[in-house]
């Protein structure tokens, strides 16, 4: 049995992955409106995603809109890939198959 | 990690592992919440638009002297009221249309904008063509065919596009139900062909509005 990818095991970071991986890839998301998603506040949501973006998980893209600068999140092909292994080893945990 | 008994704060809350059963289904509320936060504008836009084809299609339709036996509209309030629920409907899907795609950028940013602007470029292209039918000598009876159903075969083309780009099947079946209404309208002959417009077309609209907003319901 592989064990789960402790990044992700933790329920903040799990919702984190899980919503960007909602995303066609190629596409990022701004900053605020993952926190809106989210409903996390803007400390504990960069708190996550700088541990997701240590791990090489998540990029990050600075961008600007106007004068104000916006970051935008996207989870990088590593990311994803390791978020497709955690879903699947989940499911094998629960469902003893495949 | 986490998982002694001593109060935890809110970092280690957030750091804290639940069992595999409760993290898969938080992963998929997490999900269901993201699609049906994103997509509730959908139920209105098509909401909106089933009023505008029911309303401005019967008022057309009531307009034409042997058109609707039970309330007669002068001529030009039913053009009028037609051209303003259209117009609010561009203004009102362009809105929610921004709703649903906000903070996102990228690949799908492209394809959102060029979805968008053919709207204004297919309408005004259906209208000029119509125009230009005219004043090479299409009759008033014949430019009553044209209009409605140029209209319905753009929509129903748009959403076809829609569909493809978005991978909804619910708007496939829109496109093609448009399509069939565009292209059947005319045998009825005018002005019942603002009839056939109202009902299937505007029909159909409602009654996608009503089936996506349960199933967004059913979601979460």
């Amino acid at each position: 049995m592989d064990e789960l990818d402790p990044v992700i095991h933790a329920s903040a970071r799990l919702r984190i992955t899980a919503t960007l991986a909602t995303l066609v890839a190629g596409d990022r998301l701004a900053f605020p409106r993952l926190q809106q998603l989210l409903g996390m506040t803007p400390g504990n949501l960069s708190t996550h995603l700088r541990k997701l973006e240590d791990a090489g998980y998540v990029e990050v893209t600075k961008a600007h809109q106007g004068r104000s600068p916006v970051t935008y999140l996207s989870l990088s092909s590593r990311g994803r890939g390791a978020f497709e292994n955690y879903t699947e080893n989940l499911k094998k945990l629960l469902g003893g198959t495949s | 990690m986490t998982n002694d008994n001593r109060p935890t704060g809110l970092a280690d809350e957030n750091e804290a592992a639940l069992s595999p059963e409760e993290m898969l289904l938080l992963l998929q509320n997490q999900q269901n919440d993201v699609y049906r936060q994103q997509l509730s504008p959908l139920p209105w836009m098509l909401g909106v638009w089933g009023v505008a084809w029911l309303v401005g299609f019967l008022l057309l339709w009531s307009a034409a002297p042997e058109g609707n036996p039970w309330l007669q509209v002068a001529g030009p309030a039913a053009a009028i009221g037609f051209a303003v629920l259209m117009a609010a409907s561009i203004a009102l899907s362009t809105v929610f249309g921004i709703r649903i795609g906000r903070g996102v950028r990228g690949e799908s940013s492209f394809a959102g904008a060029v979805y968008g602007i053919s709207w204004p470029l297919c309408g005004s292209a259906f209208a000029i063509l119509g125009v230009a039918l005219i004043r090479n000598g299409m009759s008033p009876e014949l430019a009553s065919l044209y209009f409605p159903s140029a209209f319905s075969l753009m929509v129903g083309t748009l959403y076809l596009a829609g569909a493809a780009l978005w991978h909804q099947k619910s708007q496939l079946v829109l496109g093609i139900i448009l399509l069939v209404t565009g292209s059947v309208a005319p045998f009825f002959g005018a002005p019942t062909n603002n009839l056939v417009m109202a009902l299937l077309g505007g029909g159909s609209l409602l009654i996608a509005a009503a089936l996506f907003a349960v199933r967004l319901r059913r979601v979460v």
